[in-house]
């Protein structure tokens, strides 16, 4: 089973989720959705919502091999999502109304393109 | 629970407290509410056991070991809190119970929001017990429920007291209870797959306000933390590693050799310094190496760092992109054919990830695709796309598209916006919504050159440059200091510090403060928060990426680290950044480029030439002779011409002008300037009130009027060429033509301590004592004026101390030039007053010209002075020659002299009567002259001759030149007459008779020869009259001389008279 796994050549699909920065194929998002945050961005089978809550610009990835005891997911807030393959830096923004139904979840919103940092 | 980080202890310590005290309280409503909520009490109870449990093995379905360990944790943890319930209170049972659940929570790294979840312990520290005892099996309740006892607690707990008599009976039914938990977690992996497909995306959905809450300042790593190695790996393959990874770990969880790392990354981006390596996060180095074996590309046994524990949040920083502002300037880097080419940002999507751009297209129109199609030598064929010569830049033409793809092309040629071949094209640019990512934003540095393509292509023409957005993208561009700099701290701590920059290593600084509390002090900074400071007034010069490099100029205003100077060669206000300026020693700025430097007169081609006003760095900026501005490369200027001294031009006048003259237009806008350049018919002028063309204007030489000639050359507008030079009567005498030097005076000059009035100039009218004095010049220590002001000699006017009279201080000395030496005079007069010298006998009457010549020639005034009869003059009067003339004039007296010819001519020399009569005098004058027993009248002539000479020097002179010969009559002064007849004497002294004949008219004539002629009114009008101005015309006094220049004049009767009489002679 090794879902996560993306083949060198479908590479080119990867999108990184904006609100948790998980890495998967566009269609997998499409398929799946986002295992973090379906809940309430509710990608799967919209691709328009996969439009603007994904990026297709992200750098460095992260194997989050266990989630729980890793200090790199702890540093990146991952702890708490599932085991993927994540993203340190994801570019673009959420759309507005997205970040309203984030505050609706009672989810704080971490941008994944390294404004946050610059607050620390 | 190793892993767990300090404040999460913190957290759970503060939960305990809350348990610790409300417990009680809660118990009692527990037993009042016992019976009626049982059910859903257990259920919820149930339900957050079984959240554990069902959350427990959710994430450690798939690797047992940790998850194993991670219980035995919980256990020892349990127990832990046992002790410490047991220690403080009967109910710490109860408590310790419900910790573990907590503890269980937070194990499970699934941290809920702190609120809910703590009311909930607290609920299910009551309840817990019952649920467990009673129906531990109870269906799971979903949250509703939970939400409902939430309710029901909340309103219990504000009337509950503690009765800890039933907290024995819990604490058996707890231990009970957490028994069968064990048990259940025991099989939970059983359960995991099931409970995970129910609960499994809510449970993880829980985190987010949890990590929100938590600064990163709390999150660096600890030595509890696993650690992190950098693995060499092959470049480019980093994510490839990365994936290789994941599937691994996927495809070992579950099995007995899970892969032993809890994270692996890689940081390598396009720009990054981190290829090459990926960074796995393990326990132990040999948990790596059996992680990483056998994968591809990844070389585990090559050397392996351990990354320090400091340096670890280094390894993921994120650093922003900066954001797209529309108007900014990128660069293009993916369709190849762009590569490199600037682009200008009309938008940026939302998401950030695109921008709408748009560029100079380069295209083809199909030209090339013939090309194309045909199948190269190798009977292949040539794929598009391949590098070849890229098309120019060039604007989107409609015309050409249309040629070859008439189809592919639409759009609307109002709003000039055309599709072509899928391409978008608005006003001539190519607009192209563009990943952000594929785009060059930082360090653009656009040039001039490329900006201005952008610029021009505006509608309406007007130059519509966003310099704020081209600022952006160049503040990017480095900065330079250097040791000497002052600089001022904006950022960081030592904000508002200003020094003088020591020395500068890298990005650092060392700054000698110079203000404030620090001063004397050395500090170092780091080059970001610095700016370089000016002050207005400073003189800097523009360095760095501005176009307005290489200006030099001073520095007016000063907005943030924008810096307005006005330059020095244009005098426009410039506004640059200060990091593009450095303090100057240098004045003016580049001047020159290469051979060409500025106000340089050049040709641009065979029939244009102009003069340099502008040089840039590569090109500058000629006014043409057509008064046009245009801008030329050093390549296109055929030569340089070297400045022509000796160039001259007559001026509207007709009076020479020459280089450095100032002169001023005539009509127009009447400027006026200093010439730099004549070229042909043309000047250039310069001006320092107009910065316009650096102050250069071009116009016709014929179109301007002097205003000042260099070194004071006399340029009278009344003067006309000088004749003298071309009298063939004086170059045959060339030693009388010879300039003579005024007789040397010895001793002190006479003029010192005398009180002199000044005529003209700044100080006219002013009355000082002359203090000292050169050849021409005296220092006149005003009354009215502190200190000594220098005052052409020409311009006093000697007084008497007393009276204030007029005085002829010279007049002793005056003598010896006398006789012979009179006519030489007159011609040296020539030489040096340049016509006119008449003025310098100005001074006195009576010294009247041959006086005022005094110093050169006396001769005539002899007499003049009046010393004697006039039975004299005649005698002397070689000027009694002079005769002819007489002649001639006195037709124009006509009847009215009775005296005759006969005497007239005796001293008429001198008389040169006409003048005379001109005033009407003339009846006097013969009078005069007849009279001799006066000895003015008998001067008269002599005076009229001498006396006004002087006159010559000014209109003006005329009225005093009565005044001055003899104070007491003014009728004497033949005033008119003398003006006249001043250049006369002159004229008589000439030693030809046709000389002579000539002056009598000459001097007179300049002026008004037509009021001379009303003035002589019907009577004889016309001879003399009309002789007299024939001869002015030509330019008086010289002309004179020459019969010749008669002979010009032939209108004149008098002047043929004249002849004729002197050949009666």
């Amino acid at each position: 089973m090794s879902e996560n796994f993306v083949a060198p050549g479908q590479q080119r699909y990867l999108r990184a989720c904006m609100v948790c920065s998980i890495v998967m194929t566009f269609s997998r998002f499409r398929d799946e959705g986002c295992p973090n945050c379906e809940e309430f961005l509710h990608l799967q089978g919209s691709p328009d919502q996969i439009d603007s809550c994904t990026s297709p610009v992200f750098e460095g990835l992260i194997t989050l091999a266990d989630p729980s005891k890793s200090w790199v997911a702890k540093w990146q807030r991952l702890d708490g999502y599932v085991r993927g393959v994540y993203a340190t830096k994801v570019s673009g923004q959420l759309p507005d109304d997205v970040r309203t139904t984030l505050e609706e979840y009672r989810v704080t919103y971490i941008p994944r393109d390294g404004s946050a940092t610059e607050l620390d | 629970m190793a892993s767990k980080a300090p404040f999460q202890f913190a957290d759970d310590s503060g939960s305990e407290d809350d348990n610790f005290n409300p417990a009680p309280a809660d118990l009692t409503d527990d037993e009042t509410a016992k019976s009626d909520r049982r059910g859903s009490m257990a259920a919820d109870n149930d339900d957050n056991d079984e959240d554990k449990d069902e959350e427990r093995p959710s994430k450690s379905a798939s690797k047992k070991r940790p998850r194993d360990d991670d219980e035995e944790d919980e256990n020892g943890d349990e127990e832990e809190q046992e002790e410490n319930d047991d220690g403080e209170e009967e109910g710490g049972d109860v408590d310790g119970d419900d910790e573990e659940e907590e503890e269980e929570d937070e194990d499970d790294e699934d941290v809920h929001r702190h609120r809910r979840k703590r009311r909930k312990d607290l609920r299910s520290a009551f309840f817990d017990i019952e649920a467990e005892v009673e129906d531990e099996d109870e269906a799971e309740e979903d949250e509703k429920d939970g939400e409902e006892i939430e309710d029901f607690i909340d309103n219990a707990e504000a009337d509950d007291i503690a009765e800890s008599g039933h907290l024995n009976d819990d604490r058996r039914h707890r231990e009970l209870d957490r028994r069968r938990e064990l048990e259940a977690s025991m099989d939970a992996e059983k359960q995991a797959q099931i409970l995970r497909e129910r609960y499994g995306k809510r449970a993880s959905n829980r985190a987010y306000d949890e990590m929100a809450v938590v600064p990163k300042r709390l999150l660096l790593p600890s030595v509890d933390d696993p650690s992190i190695w950098a693995v060499r790996c092959k470049e480019g393959k980093e994510r490839e590693v990365v994936f290789s990874i994941m599937r691994r770990v996927e495809e070992r969880s579950g099995s007995n050799n899970e892969v032993p790392i809890t994270a692996a990354f890689e940081r390598a981006g396009p720009n990054s310094v981190m290829k090459g390596y990926i960074y796995v996060e393990a326990r132990r180095q040999a948990d790596i190496l059996v992680a990483l074996d056998g994968l591809s590309n990844v070389y585990p046994r090559s050397k392996m760092m351990l990354v320090e524990i400091k340096d670890m949040p280094d390894l993921l920083r994120v650093i922003k992109t900066p954001s797209l502002e529309p108007g900014a300037w990128v660069r293009l880097k993916k369709p190849a054919k762009y590569a490199g080419d600037l682009a200008q940002v009309l938008d940026v999507t939302e998401n950030g990830l695109e921008a709408r751009v748009r560029f100079i297209p380069r295209l083809d129109y199909g030209v090339r695709d013939e090309t194309l199609s045909t199948p190269t030598a190798d009977g292949k064929r040539k794929r598009p796309g391949m590098p070849g010569p890229r098309p120019p830049q060039r604007l989107f033409s409609e015309v050409e598209a249309r040629k070859r793809h008439p189809r592919y092309i639409q759009g609307n040629p109002q709003t000039n916006t055309w599709t072509y071949m899928g391409e978008d094209f608005e006003n001539g640019f190519q607009v192209k919504d563009i990943l952000i990512s594929q785009l060059e934003v930082k360090d653009v540095n656009p040039t001039l050159e490329e900006v201005t393509k952008f610029a021009s292509g505006s509608e309406d023409g007007t130059e519509n440059l966003d310099l704020k957005a081209l600022a952006a993208s160049l503040k990017d561009s480095n900065v330079t200091y250097a040791a000497g700099d002052v600089i001022e701290v904006f950022e960081g701590e030592q904000q508002g510090v200003v020094g003088k920059a020591i020395s500068v290593q890298g990005d650092i600084i060392t700054l000698e403060v110079t203000e404030g509390d620090l001063t004397g002090r050395k500090i170092e900074v780091p080059n970001r928060g610095i700016r370089k400071r000016f002050r207005p007034g400073d003189h800097v010069r523009v360095i760095g990426g501005s176009r307005f490099r290489d200006e030099v100029g001073m520095v007016v205003s000063i907005v943030d680290d924008r810096v307005t100077i006005v330059t020095d060669q244009t005098s426009q206000e410039v506004t640059v950044f200060s990091k593009d300026l450095r303090e100057a020693s240098d004045i003016g700025g580049q001047g020159s480029l290469g051979q060409y430097s500025l106000l340089d007169l050049v040709q641009l081609d065979p029939t244009t030439v102009g003069c340099i006003v502008k040089v840039d760095r590569e090109s500058m900026v000629v006014l043409d002779q057509n008064g046009e501005t245009r801008q030329v490369m050093p390549s296109q200027i055929t030569n340089k011409l070297p400045k022509r001294r000796a160039a001259v031009a007559a001026d509207r006048n007709g009076s020479e002008i020459r280089l450095d003259d100032v002169v001023r237009e005539y009509g127009g806008q009447q400027r006026q300037g200093k010439i730099i350049h004549i070229h042909r018919s043309f000047v250039f002028l310069h001006s320092n009130t107009t910065v316009e063309n650096a102050g250069v204007f071009v116009t016709r030489a014929s179109n301007v009027n002097t205003i000042a000639a260099k070194g004071g050359r006399i340029n009278n507008a009344n003067s006309g060429p000088d004749l003298s030079t071309m009298n063939p009567a004086l170059k045959r005498n060339p030693a009388a033509n010879n300039v003579m030097k005024p007789p040397k005076t010895f001793g002190p000059d006479r003029a010192i301590n005398q009180t002199v009035s000044i005529r003209r100039g700044g100080y006219k009218g002013l009355i000082g004592i002359v203090k000292d004095t050169t050849e021409t010049h005296a220092r006149v220590e005003l009354h009215s004026k502190r200190g000594l002001v220098t005052i052409p000699k020409t311009d006093l006017i000697f007084r008497d101390k007393v009276t204030g009279k007029p005085i002829d201080i010279y007049s002793r000395s005056g003598r010896g030039g006398f006789s012979g030496s009179g006519r030489g005079g007159f011609n040296g007069s020539v030489g040096w007053s340049g016509g006119s010298r008449t003025p310098m006998g100005a001074g006195s009457g009576e010294r009247t010209p041959a006086w005022g010549a005094s110093k050169t020639t006396a001769r005539t005034p002899a007499w003049g002075r009046g010393e004697t009869s006039g039975s004299r003059t005649p005698a002397w009067g070689d000027g009694s020659r002079t005769v002819n003339p007489y002649d001639g004039n006195r037709t124009a007296y006509g009847g009215a002299t009775t005296y005759g010819g006969s005497r007239t001519p005796a001293w008429s020399s001198s008389a040169k009567t006409p003048a005379h009569d001109g005033f009407g005098h003339g009846s006097k004058t013969p009078a005069y002259g007849s009279g001799s027993s006066d000895p003015w009248g008998s001067k008269t002539p002599a005076y009229g001759v001498s006396a006004p000479t002087p006159g010559a020097s000014g209109a003006d002179s005329w009225g005093y030149t009565p005044g001055a010969s003899g104070g007491s009559h003014p009728f004497d002064a033949p005033t008119p007459g003398a003006g006249l007849g001043a250049p006369t004497p002159a004229a008589l002294s000439a030693p030809t008779p046709g000389a002579y004949a000539a002056p009598s008219p000459a001097p007179v004539s300049a002026p008004t020869p037509g009021a001379w002629q009303g003035g002589w009114g019907a009577d004889a009008a016309p001879t003399p009259a009309v002789g007299a101005p024939t001869p002015a015309a030509s330019g008086g006094y010289y002309g004179a001389p020459t019969p010749a220049a008669y002979g010009g004049a032939p209108e004149t009767p008098a002047a043929t008279g004249t002849i004729q009489y002197a050949e009666d002679d």
